[in-house]
């Protein structure tokens, strides 16, 4: 198929949950600092599940950032690959696990799972209700965002840092981003 | 007397936890709570009402539209903004795609294990699902070989250990009704369905970009361009997918949904006798079909009460109030109070026990829901509660379809108040659906032949333009029931905001009377022929489409765990 997506970056979390919103607040950062160079499809992924099946399964790499529940303090920087992933996602405990788990086990019933998967990430504090997160998540999202660059410069799709901080894109989706204040 | 615990995980609004009593075999009573609490409420105070959609969008990662939906309602009614007739016709299409993929997940990926064992499955003979699957419908995916690489595809699944949602549930069990061959079927559409949603669902994609998210919401209005000849447009190329991706659908629900769902209703016609709950059913209405200040609406408005469909009420939004007698919240006037959502308040004050924990005291406060009712009444919401108005009101299609359905099966109109009537009427909701969708793309297609392209009503986007206070209310018929959003807008700021969910309807806890709400009341009677595998509960619960996963814990009678299963 000519238009598959060579490697798919994919937020994930709800933003009005606190720390659970890391993983987007993540992906918008990425997206106003940096070009994504072509084959790289970056997207807030939020908590919609099997809705996210087509882009997931029309991938050939996908990495995912999110809130994940692991060992070490508020903040950590968790990196998760491969068979590790279903486990991990299956174990969390967050509104939106069963959605990202619905998710890679609807592409794998399909057969259509991508060739790999990674799960980049912070442990979150809390993800009780509230659309800021708390200090220590917060001050982790450079470096998570530092890390997705490092991830796809790895797999060969360096993004390049823009000359300037941006709108991700125009209209519509960045002033959602604006307002939810991602 | 055994007490179990059942205790799923919704995304609509957190977790849900089902407390039942089984006496002799089936529950004598039932408790439902929601341990999650949900305060979007309070997150909106203080903001831009135009802002709100994008806040409640993120409420349920599974129904993003419908809280957008409500809110951009809720806002353009306090403020007066008229959104043009293009609007009309795009929410529409996104509410009706969205209804219709999420019933057809809902019957094939959140329900139907509990009705089919895949288990079962692997020891069919794939020519004998050959013969039913032809015997029931042309849909052209039904040889033997189709089949055997079904079977063969989900046994090395389970060799692997890879079974996934499969994994967890409780195969072998003596509820289980349907033979082998019935099974494999299900398991191959299970398969198929997960695929087809994938492409139906293109139908958002095209209506709001390629973000998830559904960006295009507008207050007062829309922000995705129709023009019949610019590339970036809702355009005619895009009617033509609309009209592709419909028949599509039309094909997958006529063909494969609806002969499944008759097919294995046939096995389980008992269930036609449990689960019928309050017996009060409201519907908001939904749909408009013109653009006047009351509009014609295809999914009609109204009331049944004690399940007598000789007469239908009229709805009265005035009507709706909340309580929390047995929620965790304080009213400013007291316990016993019931404030129309408009007045309504979000105090939190949890006093259950520390989690976790084993049982809740349920003569006390004992859920994160409040408990809304329609004068004073329970009232069950959904896609029964739509069929069953607009049958009763004489809408055409939904009485032939609903008659075809009893017909094939063999039942009087009675069969639905029950578990297994709330399945038939999800099915029969979407092929309505899917017959009339196309309607609306042909009224874009019309309009953009006419050159009518507005998608905007600006004149009110303006704060301006706002009276200093106002009050809105914005009805939505969500795919798990009626939904609405009250907004008090007061210089341009949200001072109040309250949200009233199916769920709520549906899973809120007793009342100041001590009345149990529709999931409390539709369980009991349920048989539970195992208290350690309680999958007639699943059914039920599930019956109502709670959009949930769940963990079950079963507890002895002294509370001690004694098993944690772990259902989808």
């Amino acid at each position: 198929m000519t238009d598959r997506t060579p490697v798919l970056v994919l937020g994930l979390g709800n933003v009005v949950c606190t720390d659970d919103g890391a993983g987007i607040a993540a992906i918008h950062k990425l997206l106003r600092e940096y070009d994504m160079p072509e084959g790289v499809l970056a997207l807030d992924g939020g908590t919609l599940g099997l809705s996210l099946l087509p882009l997931v399964d029309n991938a050939d790499q996908v990495i995912l950032v999110d809130a994940i529940k692991a060992d070490g303090p508020p903040g950590t920087q968790v990196r998760i690959e491969g068979e590790e992933v279903a486990p991990a996602v299956y174990e969390r405990l967050s509104p939106h696990q069963i959605g990202v788990a619905d998710l890679l086990a609807g592409a794998s019933l399909l057969d259509r799972y991508p060739d790999r998967v990674v799960v980049i990430g912070v442990v979150p504090e809390s993800i009780d209700l509230g659309v800021e997160r708390t200090p220590a998540v917060e001050a982790s999202i450079p470096e998570l965002v530092d890390r997705v660059v490092q991830e796809l410069t790895a797999m060969g799709y360096p993004p390049v840092r823009s000359s300037e901080i941006r709108d991700e894109s125009h209209g519509s989706a960045a002033h959602v981003a604006r307002t939810l204040g991602v | 007397m055994t007490h179990i615990v059942v205790d799923p995980v919704t995304r609509i609004e957190g977790h849900l936890r089902i407390e039942a009593e089984i006496n002799e075999g089936q529950v004598s009573d039932a408790w439902s709570s929601s341990t999650m609490f949900r305060g979007i409420e309070i997150i909106l105070q203080g903001r831009d009402p135009r802002d709100a959609w994008a806040f409640t969008q993120r409420i349920c990662g599974v129904c993003t539209t419908v809280h957008a939906i409500a809110s951009i309602r809720a806002v353009e009614d306090a403020i007066g903004a008229k959104p043009p007739p293009n609007a009309r016709i795009l929410r529409n299409l996104i509410i009706a795609s969205q209804c219709i993929q999420d019933h057809v997940i809902h019957f094939y990926h959140l329900h139907a294990l509990d009705w089919v064992d895949i288990v079962s499955a692997l020891s069919a003979d794939p020519k004998e699902t050959a013969a039913l699957a032809q015997s029931i419908s042309d849909w052209p995916k039904s040889s033997a070989t189709y089949f055997k690489g079904i079977q063969d595809r989900v046994k090395g699944l389970v060799d692997r250990g890879q079974l996934g949602p499969f994994a967890n549930a409780y195969w072998g069990h003596s509820a289980y009704k349907l033979p082998p061959a019935a099974n494999l079927m299900a398991v191959a559409h299970y398969l198929e369905a997960l695929e087809w949603q994938r492409e139906f669902i293109k139908m958002h994609a095209i209506l709001g970009g390629k973000n998830p998210h559904l960006q295009s919401f507008l207050v007062g209005g829309m922000a995705t361009p129709v023009d019949p000849d610019k590339q970036a447009s809702l355009n005619i190329h895009t009617i033509a997918q609309f009209k592709k991706l419909i028949a599509g659908a039309q094909e997958f629900v006529s063909k494969v949904y609806i002969p499944d769902l008759l097919a294995v209703a046939s096995f389980y016609k008992d269930w036609a006798g449990y689960g019928a709950g309050v017996g009060n059913y409201m519907v908001y209405g939904e749909y408009p079909l013109d653009d006047e200040a009351n509009p014609d609406l295809y999914i009609k408005p109204g009331i049944i009460r004690a399940r007598d469909i000789s007469k239908v009420e009229e709805f009265d939004p005035s009507k709706i109030t909340e309580q929390i007698t047995h929620s965790w919240y304080d009213y400013a006037g007291g316990e016993e109070a019931a404030l129309h959502p408009s007045a309504g308040e979000t105090k939190p004050n949890y006093t259950g026990p520390e989690p976790p924990y084993e049982r809740l005291d349920t003569s006390k406060k004992y859920s994160w829901l409040k408990s809304p009712r329609y004068e004073g009444v329970p009232m069950e919401v959904g896609p029964l509660s739509r069929m069953l108005v607009n049958y009763v009101r004489g809408h055409e299609q939904v009485q032939g379809l609903v008659n075809h359905v009893l017909k094939t099966l063999g039942v009087g109109p009675e069969a639905l108040f029950s578990t297994l009537g709330r399945v038939a009427a999800r099915g029969i909701e979407t092929q309505l659906l899917v017959d009339k969708i196309g309607d609306w793309v042909d009224e874009l297609a019309d309009n953009m032949g006419k050159g009518e392209l507005r998608i905007h009503d600006n004149s009110k986007w303006e704060p301006e333009s706002w009276p200093a206070d106002c009050m809105g209310a914005g009805f939505h018929e969500a795919p798990r029931g009626s939904l609405g959003h009250w907004v008090h807008v007061k210089n341009a700021k949200i001072e109040r905001y309250q949200c009233v969910v199916p769920s709520t309807w549906n899973a809120g806890p007793r009342d100041s009377g001590d009345v149990p709400g529709p999931y409390e009341a539709a369980l009991v009677g349920t048989p539970v022929a195992d208290p350690e595998q309680p999958i007639e509960i699943l059914r039920t619960v599930h019956s109502f489409d709670p959009c949930m996963a769940c963990g079950v814990h079963v507890v002895e009678p002294g509370g001690r765990e004694i098993t944690r299963v772990k259902a989808r």
